[in-house]
């Protein structure tokens, strides 16, 4: 049953929120649109040299202060203090630091944790160089029934968070929450259970210009955070994955199309080079790249365009990033610890080019929005993490000449007791050099504006 | 907290208690008689009421009742899920700890004699604080730190004092959730309409073939115990069945790959070692030697009731056999034989017709409420507010 057809209130209210998000992305539909690693479409960006990259840290029983806290890194190769840590913000607990998005102006960053269910919304523009936290929100379990606040994506005025899991039974049926930019909460959409939909969730990514939104699958809390060798040896909980992703309307947010997409899909992926209308995912346990091209008719058709190493051995795809041009996709593999870029020129024929071992485990991937950097951190879940020699925790900088990745700088996660190092998100010294998705576009409300 | 606003409290409290004496909300409750189930046990001390029962589940559906707010005692003994996980092999606590056991159904369990699969308490009442305490399910530091959570949380103002006449304790905490959890009582089953209802049409053939097969040929009434006037299907004894021994050694003498599915349909060979890296060392499990140390009780774990059965998978003691098809071809063969295995245990050379029959019996073992009281406890949870868990804890 879906929370609004227990509570007749807010079936009323998420009426009314939907009609404001499609008025609102009615008056704000951009013409073309481009990427930064994984940005929302609304969200300036940093297309030149990044000043500093923040590193959403998980705490660690045993390890400094045991909490999660907000890493800063001088990211600058110009400045005194590049590659070193130049601020750490704790916020108090460990629940499981995950994933973290800017609102549509980027002057703030919101970060969950998949345990506690906190959102901490943190200033990123007034100092970027030392994040404030301003807002805690304590509120989503109570105010969604959702459990692990995942993808946080930002649409005019408003966040989309992606849930993983429920408070009913920490399983894997699921939804999305909204929120205004604020922080208050306006309504919730449950993943659908019907027309072969699953209920499992995971990440959102939009494409204005379709009005598109793509929607995968993971699992619920009881998964996420089981020791994986426990969770791969029970059968029952192995059935309790994704199998699905969702192709929304996203003015109405109401499901246009179910895919069969077995194996938890994981990160959705829009290509937003001009001309493109294609989105792309890889399916964590079965190792496999979809595409997602609207047909002759306009009707989205999902296609299998690849295998990621070998399935049998489980490679667990994990992060991956399209990069700006829509010609390459990085894809970790966290078992064997490997980045694997995948020349995706013709995104339905794709290719393995290039392969580095990053270490005993890698999850995240964030390159810069010229490609030209690439960053990668270690931790995917506190309790699938690598165990004792194994478990490297760090931040590695390299630079990509296009055929190879030289290392610029490294710091250890658990030197400096930090933590383990999980997402990845970059910032400008200057918030005036942030710019729009498509700098040449007429009407700047097509995207987010300039700070 | 000014006298004054001290004083207005007290007498709140003390007007909504008289409220509630007027009302009958601390009167006593006699649960009503089930068909094919004993009288439920109500000890002298701690008498069944309204107050008790309303604090207690909304204590049980609590995710404030963890260390971290994440877990109730309803996360892991799911409502809609027969009050067990049908999800998961063994539970997962606070912050993903590992539990090497399954979490059983609280449905009926008032009628054990014995808590957890090694029995290690004796009453409703004594088994409700150690998961609460337990670092590796709800995670709470101390007795001490829970009742002062609950103190300093509002929703709970005047519960304590309504249902026992005093402030929040552990002796009343106990009680509170023992009381409501003597609720949880299932019967009037198919069986029993036909067994104990004297209505013959109440099961089919193959239901009632497998009930003679249950007492027969099966041998399953051995330890599932049966009698004249009811049945609540356990000899409250501890038995070793070979699955903890086998759990136990033959991780040693694993193969060299493993299947995993992936997704349905889709099941790979993976090799036995490749997530070792990833894997904590899995816990060891002694059963019941674990509480008495006689080494007699080596992997000896709990007769558990079979009412409710067909809702309660995956069963065993570890969660290891997921159908009921799968536990009576464990039975069939005898078990896994061990040097400690109980004698009552051997093959049984039941047909493929008995093993069928065999199921379609413990299917007609659900009771005619279960759907009622998954609803009563859910409901409380969305009565319950769970906003601001962290703040409504004050620091000492």
């Amino acid at each position: 049953m879906y929370l609004t057809d227990k509570f007749p209130k807010l079936k009323a209210l998420t009426k009314a929120v939907a009609m404001a998000v499609v008025v609102g992305a009615a008056t704000q539909m951009p013409s073309a649109i481009a990427d930064e690693t994984s940005c929302s479409p609304f969200t300036p960006l940093v297309k030149g040299q990044e000043d500093f990259v923040y590193v959403w840290t998980l705490g660690v029983k045993g390890l400094g202060d045991e909490s999660d806290k907000l890493v800063t890194v001088d990211a600058n190769p110009a400045s005194k203090t590049y590659g070193k840590v130049i601020n750490k913000l704790s916020v108090g607990g460990r629940g499981e630091a995950h994933h973290m998005g800017f609102t549509d102006d980027r002057k703030f960053m919101w970060a969950g944790a998949l345990d506690s269910n906190k959102i901490f919304i943190f200033d990123v523009a007034t100092d970027p160089s030392k994040p404030k936290l301003v807002k805690t929100l304590n509120n989503f379990v109570a105010k969604s029934g959702l459990v692990g606040p995942h993808t946080f994506y930002a649409i005019p005025g408003r966040m989309i968070v992606a849930a993983l899991s429920n408070a009913k039974d920490h399983g894997g049926q699921t939804g999305m929450a909204i929120y205004t930019n604020a922080g208050e909460y306006v309504s919730t959409t449950m993943m659908p259970t019907t027309n072969g939909g699953d209920g499992f969730g995971y990440d959102a990514a939009i494409n204005p210009n379709k009005n598109a939104m793509l929607t995968t699958a993971f699992t619920g809390w009881n998964n996420y955070m089981m020791d994986l060798g426990k969770l791969i040896k029970d059968k029952d909980a192995m059935k309790q994955f994704g199998n699905t992703t969702v192709m929304w309307d996203y003015k109405t947010m109401k499901p246009t199309k179910i895919f069969n997409t077995p194996g938890a899909a994981l990160e959705a992926r829009w290509s937003y080079a001009p001309g493109d209308n294609w989105a792309v995912t890889t399916t964590a346990l079965t190792s496999e790249i979809y595409v997602y091209k609207q047909d002759d008719h306009g009707e989205w058709q999902q296609h299998k365009v690849g295998t990621i190493g070998d399935p049998a051995k489980i490679p667990l795809p994990v992060d991956i990033s399209l990069v700006s041009s829509g010609k390459g996709l990085w894809i970790n593999t966290f078992m064997d610890g490997t980045a694997r870029y995948w020349d995706m020129t013709d995104p339905l024929h794709p290719s393995e080019v290039y392969t580095k071992k990053i270490g005993e485990q890698v999850n995240m991937v964030s390159p810069s929005y010229d490609g030209k950097r690439v960053y990668f951190t270690t931790s995917l879940l506190s309790n699938w993490d690598m165990k004792g020699k194994s478990d490297d925790q760090f931040l590695k900088a390299y630079n990509w000449d296009g055929k190879d990745l030289k290392l610029a700088f490294e710091i250890d996660f658990y030197k400096e007791k930090l933590g383990r190092a999980h997402h990845m998100k970059f910032q400008a010294r200057d918030l005036k050099t942030l710019q729009p998705l498509q700098a040449s576009t007429a009407n700047k409300l097509n995207f987010a504006s300039n700070p | 907290m000014s006298g004054v606003t001290k004083y207005a409290i007290g007498a709140a409290i003390l007007l909504s208690v008289a409220i509630a004496t007027v009302l009958g909300i601390t009167k006593d409750i006699h649960p009503p008689d089930v068909l094919g189930l004993p009288k439920v046990p109500v000890p002298d001390d701690n008498p069944i009421t309204n107050a008790k029962v309303e604090l207690g589940r909304k204590l049980f559906m609590d995710r404030r009742l963890s260390h971290n707010n994440t877990i109730s005692c309803a996360m892991c003994h799911v409502p809609e899920q027969a009050f067990t996980s049908n999800e998961l092999a063994m539970a997962v606590g606070i912050e993903g700890r590992t539990n090497k056991r399954n979490a059983p159904t609280i449905l009926n369990a008032v009628f054990y004699n014995r808590f957890f699969h090694d029995g290690r308490e004796h009453s409703l009442e004594n088994q409700v604080i150690g998961p609460i305490v337990a670092f590796n399910e709800m995670g709470n530091p101390s007795v001490g730190y829970v009742i002062d959570k609950i103190k300093n949380t509002r929703d709970y103002d005047g519960m304590f004092e309504k249902a026992f006449g005093t402030p929040v304790n552990l002796d009343h905490i106990n009680k509170a959730i023992a009381a409501y959890e003597r609720t949880l009582v299932s019967g009037n089953s198919k069986f029993d309409r036909y067994q104990y209802g004297n209505d013959k049409e109440a099961m089919n053939a193959s239901e009632i073939n497998g009930f003679k097969i249950f007492m027969g040929k099966g041998r399953c009434v051995s330890c599932h115990t049966v009698e004249a006037k009811v049945a609540i299907f356990t000899d409250q004894g501890f038995h070793n069945t070979g699955i903890g021994y086998t759990r136990n050694n033959t991780v040693y003498h694993r193969e060299p790959t493993m299947p995993i599915t992936l997704a349905p349909g889709i099941t790979v060979q993976t090799p036995s070692d490749h997530f070792d890296h990833a894997s904590e060392r899995p816990p060891n499990d002694v059963g019941r030697f674990e509480v008495t140390e006689n080494p007699k009780d080596r992997w000896a774990y709990k007769t558990p009731s079979l009412r409710n059965i067909a809702l309660t998978a995956p069963y065993m003691h570890d969660g290891s056999l997921l159908t009921l098809e799968s536990v009576v071809d464990f039975y069939n063969k005898g078990g896994e034989d061990n040097p400690l295995k109980d004698p009552l245990l051997k093959p049984l050379k039941l047909t493929a017709q008995e093993k069928v029959d065999l199921v379609a019996f413990m299917k007609a073992l659900t009771g005619d409420n279960v759907s009622k009281l998954e609803k009563e406890a859910r409901d409380a949870y969305f009565v319950t507010p769970v906003e601001m868990p962290a703040a409504s804890v004050k620091e000492n």
